[in-house]
C-alpha cells in the first residue's frame, strides 16, 4: 500500500513548513495544523495514512490527542500510522504508554526531513508486507 | 600452715557430725556396761566367769546403744532437715531431695514455718537478682535504641532469610500489610541489594558493597530521600547483613535541580538545532546544482558542525540522566555493522570535512551483540570525533572489530598526538580535559565520561592504549548476544518489535499486527 495523505500537527512554523515542503516534494498530500484541538478534529474527520504528531502543543497535548484517538475501546484510526515527533527524550513510563498507541517515536533534532521520508517509506514497506 | 585446704561444704557437715555422735554414744554405753560388770563382780554378786552376768550386761549394752541412737536420730532430725534445706538453697551440688515443708508431721510441730522461712529467704534473693538484671538489660537496650533513633544514619539488620530484624527510625523501612518490615529502597538497574545478596549467599563468607544515591521513592513522589548505602555481609551469623544508610537528600537534591535545569536547557537547544539541521538537509538538495565547489565545501562544514552540536547535546542529556540514575539502556540483538551504518554518513562527512582518512574494517561474520543502538552509536561517534580532533591533518582514523572471548571488541585507532600515561588514568572522569587539549581543542570533557557509562551499562568495558606522540587506541568491548540472551529475555522484552531509530524507535508491524 502506498501512503498518500499526511496530517502534520506541529506548532513551530519553521519546523512545520520544513516538513510540508519536503513531503510535498516527495509526492505526498499534506495538511498542516498548528494546535492540538484542530489536530484532533482533522484526524477524526479524514482518514489519513500518516499523522505526524508533536507532543508540546497549544490547547491539547499530543499525548492527549493520541489517547482520544486510540485510548478508548475502539481504535478510531486503525489504518493510520502515527509518528510522534518531539525533542523530549522519553523516560520508561512514557515509552511504555507510547508503545501502545504510536507507531514511531522520533527525536526531531535527529530526524532530518530526508530521514523522515525514509521512515515513512519504511512504514509503507511494512504495510505492503501485510496481507 | 595449711595453704591448700579446700573449703568445707555445707553438705559435708551433717554425715560427719552424726557419725561422730554415734561413735560417742557407743563408747559411752560400753564404758557404762564395763563399770556395771566391775561393780557386780567386786561386790560378789557374780563371779567374773559367770555366763549369766555377761549375757545380762551384753543385753543391756545392745539395748542402750540401739535406744540411744534412735533417740539421737529423732532428736536431731529437725537439724538434719534444716541442714538439707540449707544445702539445697545454697546451690551446692547434692543428691539429697529438699525436705518438703508440707509434710504432716512438720505441720503438727510447727517446723514447717522454720523450713519455709529458709526457702522464702532464698527465693526472695533470687527473684530480686533476676529482676534487677532484666531491668538493667532493658535499660541498656532502650538507651541503645534511643541513641540509634536519634542518629541521622539509618541502620537495618537482616537475617539469613533477608527479613528485617532491626531498623532504626532514620532507616527507610516500610511495614507491609502483613506487618512485615521491608527495606524501602529503589535500586537502579541490575545492581540491587537482592542481586548482591544472591552472589554473597552463594560465594562469599564476608563481603562489603556500596551504592550511592539510592532513592526510596519514585521521582515526583512527596518526601523522596536519597541514601548512600553501605552493606556488610557475614555468612551464617544470626544477623547476616547490616546496612548503614546515610541520608544524602540535601546534597543530592541540589544536584537534582541543577541537572533538571541542564536537561531542560538541552531540550530547548534541540528546537533550533532541528530547524538548522532540517533546513540544511532541504537546501543541500535544492542548492546542489547552484553551489560552486568551494561553496559546497563551506556548506558541508555547516552540516558537519550542526551534526556535532546535536551529538554534544545528546551527551549532555545522557550525562544528566546518568547522574540522576535515569539512564536506561534498551538492549537488543544487533550487529556492529548495522549500528555503525546509523552514523556512517555523518562520520564520513566529518572525516572528509576535516581532511582525515577514515577506514572501516568490520568483518561480516562477527557474532551479534547486545546493544542499545542509539547509545552505542553515540559512543562510536564520540570516539571517532575524538580521534579526528586529536590527530593531524591528513591522518588516518580506523575502526576495527573482532571477537575477543565472550565479547566483540570495537577499536577506534588514530595516529595522532597521543597522551602520556598520567593523563590516561583520568581520561574518563567528568569534565576532565588534558592540559594540552584545553589549549588546542574545543570540547566539554563529558564525551568519554558518558561513553564509559553507556558501555558499562551494557555490561561491557572501555579501555585505552596510548603513547605520547604516537596516537591512541580506544577499545569498546560489548557482550556477544548469545552469552547474555537468556538474561535479557528475563529482564526485559519490551524491545521486541521495536526498531531503534537514534534515540527514538519505529514499531515493526510485521511482528505486531497480524
Amino acid at each position: 500500500m502506498k501512503f498518500k495523505t499526511i496530517l502534520c500537527i506541529e506548532d513551530d512554523r519553521f519546523i512545520g513548513e520544513m516538513y510540508v515542503r519536503t513531503l510535498k516534494k516527495a509526492g505526498y498530500e499534506i495538511d498542516w495544523v498548528v494546535d492540538g484541538n484542530d489536530g484532533l478534529i482533522a484526524a477524526r474527520n479524514k482518514p489519513y495514512d500518516v499523522i505526524l504528531l508533536d507532543v508540546m502543543l497549544p490547547e491539547r497535548r499530543g499525548t492527549e490527542i493520541l489517547d482520544a484517538l486510540r485510548g478508548g475501546k475502539e481504535d478510531l484510526i486503525p489504518k493510520t500510522r502515527v509518528i510522534v515527533l518531539t525533542n523530549f527524550q522519553q523516560d520508561d513510563e512514557s515509552r511504555m504508554a507510547m508503545e501502545k498507541h504510536a507507531d514511531a517515536y522520533l527525536i526531531k533534532a535527529e530526524i532530518t526531513p530526508k530521514k523522515l521520508v525514509s521512515v515513512i517509506e519504511k512504514l509503507e514497506g511494512q504495510a505492503e508486507a501485510q496481507p | 600452715m595449711e595453704v591448700n585446704k579446700t573449703p568445707k561444704l555445707a553438705s559435708q557437715f551433717w554425715p560427719e557430725f552424726i557419725k561422730r555422735k554415734i561413735i560417742l554414744v557407743i563408747l559411752t554405753q560400753i564404758t557404762i556396761s564395763a563399770l556395771a560388770a566391775l561393780a557386780l563382780t567386786t561386790t560378789g554378786v557374780f563371779y567374773i566367769d559367770s555366763v549369766v552376768m555377761w549375757l545380762i550386761i551384753l543385753g543391756f549394752l545392745t539395748l542402750n546403744i540401739t535406744s540411744d541412737i534412735l533417740i539421737l536420730l529423732s532428736a536431731t532430725s529437725p537439724t538434719k532437715d534444716l541442714m538439707s534445706a540449707i544445702v539445697n538453697v545454697s546451690g551446692e551440688r547434692t543428691v539429697l531431695t529438699p525436705p518438703n515443708p508440707n509434710r504432716a508431721e512438720y505441720e503438727k510441730t510447727g517446723f514447717r514455718d522454720a523450713l519455709q522461712t529458709i526457702y522464702k529467704l532464698s527465693a526472695n534473693k533470687e527473684e530480686g537478682d533476676s529482676e534487677k538484671a532484666e531491668e538493667k538489660l532493658k535499660k541498656q537496650v532502650s538507651n541503645l535504641t534511643g541513641a540509634l533513633d536519634m542518629t541521622i544514619c539509618g541502620f537495618i539488620a537482616l537475617d539469613s532469610d533477608r527479613n528485617v530484624v532491626y531498623a532504626n527510625k532514620s532507616a527507610p523501612a516500610k511495614t507491609d500489610s502483613n506487618g512485615k518490615k521491608n527495606v524501602d529502597l529503589i535500586f537502579n538497574g541490575t545492581d540491587t541489594l537482592d542481586s548482591w545478596l544472591d552472589t554473597c549467599q552463594e560465594n562469599a563468607v564476608h563481603d562489603e558493597h556500596i551504592w550511592l544515591r539510592v532513592p526510596d521513592r519514585l521521582p515526583n513522589e512527596e518526601g523522596r530521600r536519597f541514601f548512600d548505602v553501605l552493606a556488610s555481609y557475614q555468612k551464617s551469623s544470626n544477623i547476616e547483613t547490616v546496612l548503614t544508610l546515610i541520608d544524602k537528600t540535601k546534597s543530592y537534591s541540589v544536584d537534582e535541580e541543577n541537572l533538571d535545569f541542564i536537561s531542560f536547557a538541552a531540550h530547548e537547544l534541540r528546537g533550533p538545532i532541528t530547524v538548522i539541521r532540517g533546513y540544511l538537509d532541504v537546501l543541500e538538495d535544492e542548492l546542489a546544482d547552484v553551489l560552486k565547489d568551494d561553496q559546497t565545501e563551506l556548506f558541508r562544514r555547516l552540516i558537519v558542525s550542526s551534526n556535532r552540536l546535536s551529538g554534544y547535546i545528546d551527551n549532555i542529556l545522557n550525562t544528566s540522566r546518568y547522574d540522576r540514575r535515569h539512564l536506561k539502556m534498551h538492549l537488543a540483538e544487533d550487529t556492529v555493522m548495522d549500528i555503525y551504518d546509523t552514523i556512517s554518513d555523518d562520520m564520513k562527512l566529518r572525516a572528509g570535512a576535516q581532511n582525515r582518512l577514515l577506514t572501516i574494517n568490520i568483518p561480516d561474520d562477527l557474532p551479534t551483540i547486545a546493544a542499545d543502538r542509539g547509545s552505542i552509536g553515540e559512543v562510536l561517534g564520540n570516539l571517532i570525533d575524538n580521534a579526528i580532533k586529536y590527530s593531524n591533518e591528513g591522518g588516518l582514523v580506523s575502526v576495527n572489530a573482532k571477537v575477543n572471548g565472550d565479547f566483540v571488541d570495537i577499536s577506534v585507532i588514530d595516529n595522532g598526538i597521543g597522551m602520556p600515561e598520567s593523563v590516561v588514568s583520568q581520561l574518563f572522569q567528568k569534565f576532565y580535559r588534558s592540559h594540552r587539549s584545553r589549549e588546542t581543542v574545543a570540547g566539554s570533557g563529558i564525551g568519554l565520561y558518558i561513553s564509559k557509562a553507556i558501555v558499562e551499562s551494557h555490561g561491557g568495558k572501555i579501555s585505552v592504549r596510548s603513547e605520547d606522540g604516537h596516537g591512541s587506541t580506544f577499545t569498546v568491548s560489548l557482550p556477544i548476544y548469545a552469552t547474555v540472551a537468556d538474561k535479557l529475555k528475563v529482564d526485559d522484552n519490551s524491545n521486541e518489535g521495536l526498531i531503534s531509530e537514534g534515540n527514538g524507535w519505529i514499531k515493526n508491524h510485521s511482528m505486531y499486527r497480524s
